[in-house]
């Protein structure tokens, strides 16, 4: 069922059917492995949080795809390259090839590193058309990309489907003015990028923009809320966001100076923080949050930067600054060409896009809770202070003894807000079976390397196991604490002897091991191994 | 001519009587606003959820919010992750302190979700400021003080634990003062294992609780404790 025209006005109130503006989306495909100057003719990925960001074209070819585990890469492609994520090098590379842009528009939007957008109302009655404007846009960001990869163009009715135009055209796609809710029709639901909605809906058996385009809005407002509200404008070729009727007229933008003039970008980030906390709390009083953000910078000389932000969510003081500083980063380090001659003076944040704030649903789905945002930031806290080392989380890796089916990483390498999908909860569930692994109950306790112990039998004599794992005698006690705890045994297992990775010379271990229950009723895993008795596992 | 002075009298009086009658009525509207405003949740109401299994040693049945828990005994540390297990697998966080021999794989069994769990592994002289840190960040603190808690430092968690809502886990005795509930394992027998045959399956215990208020009434509970699969079972 594809929504039809006439459809559209009954379910939305006339001020809020208003088409989106005519946007041109320009994505340079590849971006952040280019800009960690990885070869995209060779297998490589660029990571985040321990998972793929990107991949290159041969790297594909071998599976490895968006959002899998460096681990699983590396078993799909064995001679994969890995690039750490560089955000603030994307940003930096990025502006150049944005600056060329700035003269056939002034408001350039970058949306993220490697996809920028620009309204089409102007540009496109200048220079007469829009396929003319495309190719202007494509052959300047070429020239400036030196052959390093192709610029892909989509326009559309609002920079979502524009962009996804961008992402199906070879190399420039136009969607004419009115058709956007039918180019995304057939397009699988998925493409949001809103995995806590998209879930739900594909659950519920609407996998593309089209089915979702034709559930009536009040149903979807009620059931999904804002979020989901504004996904549906989205299908239908609409603005995410109903455009504010309140009187714009209000200059609420926040001017700081700052005198001496800074020239080190860290420094007016410092200022930024606290010019997009002030901007907040001003917003806040008046129940609007911003969605998009214009950063002026002027130098003592003059010379000014301009750019335009947008968040899909909504924009934190946090993530202002970080605008700040990846703006200011690519234009104070740029090419000597464009570089300024003297230090920021001032510095403008100026809010552009407001929308009512409706808050956000939080643990609708159960990904996102407040709690898991107080997790993350209490980690950031520990690690702050006792090293990025203290504080781990914990993954299942599979493995025949205690102390190795689980595994302590730290909590840096993983975005704890996720959710996980690879991290089954329970050891050994989803992987092969491990003959020779303990049975539940498993320990409490393991001890790692583990305690040496001497174990002997009724008459005093160590107690041994031969090559065929046969006990030379029941154990009866274990001397513990070198000579100064004694253990009486009350109950033993028979021995099993572990033989593992005898194929590989460093690390083939041998070992028997039994299971004894001593007088002072704690359970105990013993291990023999090179004749040495060890206490490895408790079950306290 | 006029008994001025009467008038004045009686108009004070009827005065001072309406100024009366709406101090009466504000206190009455301002007890009124005072309820409806009241917090909906009563503190009794305020808890994170348990094993069904171990709802006879806490009073009221309820793991309360703002709680330290203590747990000792041989048997504790598989106690102390039953306690948590509850709340775990009801969406809680949880964060262990200083304790890195815990099998997480006896966690697992026992009912806790692995992917909410934080281990913080701490310098001794930091121990006091990451359990302050995470009280009030994750629902559940475990902990397992090597030398006793100083009653500074513990009076100071405590307040915070109340304050913020957490849970704080106890294990092994070292915690001085101001435990609300107190478990104690009283050591139990195996199952499953012989003399040279068969592995363990379950180890019965006895649990005592006590504490202060309404958990000072003794309690008493058999448990199977790990059970066949690493939950607790009640015998």
């Amino acid at each position: 069922m594809l929504p039809c025209g006439s459809d559209v006005p009954s379910r939305y109130p006339v001020r809020a059917v208003a088409a989106a503006e005519r946007t041109l989306v320009a994505w340079c495909p590849y971006w952040p492995l280019l800009a960690v100057d990885a070869l995209l003719d060779e297998p490589c990925a660029v990571t985040h949080a321990n998972r793929i960001v990107t991949s290159s074209p041969v790297a594909r070819e071998y599976g490895v795809t968006y959002g899998i585990r460096t681990r699983t890469a590396h078993q799909r492609c064995a001679e994969l390259t890995l690039h750490v994520r560089d955000e603030s090098r994307e940003v930096q590379m990025f502006e150049p090839i944005v600056a060329v842009l700035d003269n056939i528009t002034p408001r350039i939007e970058v949306l993220r590193p490697g996809t920028c957008s620009i309204v089409m109302r102007g540009p496109s009655r200048y220079f007469g058309g829009e396929t003319k404007v495309a190719e202007l846009v494509r052959s300047r960001m070429n020239d400036a990309l030196a052959g390093r990869i192709d610029v892909r163009i989509g326009v559309a009715d609002g920079p979502f489907a524009a962009e996804l135009a961008a992402r199906a055209a070879a190399p420039i796609r136009m969607v004419p003015s009115g058709d956007s809710a039918s180019f995304l029709a057939p397009m699988r639901i998925e493409m949001l990028e809103r995995p806590e909605l998209t879930d739900v809906l594909v659950r519920l058996g609407i996998s593309t923009f089209g089915e979702f385009a034709s559930l009536p809005a009040a149903d979807v407002s009620a059931r999904f809320g804002s979020v989901g509200l504004a996904a549906h404008r989205l299908a239908l070729g609409l603005q995410e966001h109903l455009p504010d009727s309140r009187s714009p007229a209000l200059d609420r933008s926040a001017v700081v100076e700052i005198d001496p003039p800074a020239d080190r970008v860290d420094r007016v980030a410092f200022m930024a923080r606290r010019l997009a906390d002030e901007l907040h709390r001003r917003l806040r009083r008046e129940g609007m949050t911003c969605v998009r953000i214009a950063v002026e910078a002027e130098t003592e000389h003059g010379e000014q930067s301009c750019r335009l932000w947008r968040h899909e969510g909504m924009l934190s003081s946090v993530a202002i600054a970080d605008r700040v500083r990846w703006q200011l980063d690519g234009w104070l380090n740029g090419s000597p060409a464009c570089r300024p001659s003297g230090g920021i003076a001032k510095l403008t944040l100026v809010p552009e896009e407001l929308i009512a704030a409706k808050g956000r649903q939080l643990g609708f789905w159960g990904d996102e809770t407040e709690i898991d945002e107080r997790v993350t930031r209490a980690t950031a806290r520990l690690q702050g202070r006792l090293g990025v080392e203290a504080v781990k989380v914990i993954e299942c890796k599979g493995g025949r003894h205690p102390d190795e089916q689980l595994v302590l990483v730290p909590a840096a390498t993983v975005d704890l807000r996720s959710t996980p999908t690879n991290n089954a909860d329970s050891p050994n569930a989803d992987s092969p079976p491990w003959p020779g692994s303990l049975p539940a109950p498993s320990p409490t306790r393991i001890l790692d390397p583990g305690e040496p112990v001497d174990v002997f039998d009724a008459d005093e004599r160590p107690v041994r196991i031969n090559g065929r794992g046969q006990i030379s005698a029941p154990p009866h006690r274990i001397v513990a604490g070198h000579g100064k705890r004694f253990l009486v045994v009350v109950a033993w297992s028979a021995p099993w002897p572990v033989d593992e990775r005898w194929w590989i010379t460093g690390s083939h271990r041998r070992l028997v091991r039994i299971q004894v229950v001593t007088d002072d009723g704690v359970a105990r895993l013993l291990a023999l191994e090179q004749g040495r008795w060890r206490i490895t596992a408790l079950w306290d | 001519m006029f008994d001025t002075e009467g008038m004045v009298a009686a108009q004070t009086a009827e005065a001072l009587n309406i100024v009366d009658r709406r101090i009466v009525d504000r206190r009455a509207r301002l007890r009124l606003l005072g309820e409806r405003v009241a917090p909906l949740v009563g503190a009794h109401e305020r808890t994170l959820g348990l094993l069904e299994e171990l709802t006879s040693l806490f009073p009221g049945g309820v793991l309360r919010r703002g709680s330290i828990v203590s747990v000792t005994g041989s048997g504790s540390t598989g106690l102390a992750l039953a306690v948590a297990a509850g709340a775990s697998a009801a969406g809680s966080w949880m964060a262990a302190v200083d304790d890195p021999e815990l099998g997480w794989a006896a966690a697992a069994e026992t009912g806790i979700v692995l992917s909410r769990v934080l281990v913080v592994d701490p310098v001794p002289e930091e121990w006091s400021y990451t359990v302050a840190a995470l009280i009030g960040a994750v629902d559940l603190i475990l902990v397992a003080p090597r030398r006793r808690v100083s009653d500074r430092d513990a009076r100071r968690l405590i307040a915070r634990t109340r304050e913020r809502g957490s849970v704080l886990i106890c294990r092994g005795g070292y915690w001085p003062s101001g435990i609300d509930v107190q478990l104690e394992v009283l050591s139990g027998s195996w199952q499953g294992i012989g003399e040279g045959h068969g592995l363990f399956r379950s180890r019965r215990v006895r649990v005592n609780g006590g504490g202060r208020g309404a958990a000072s009434r003794p309690r008493s509970s058999e448990l199977l404790l790990p059970g066949p699969t690493g939950a607790p079972v009640r015998v």
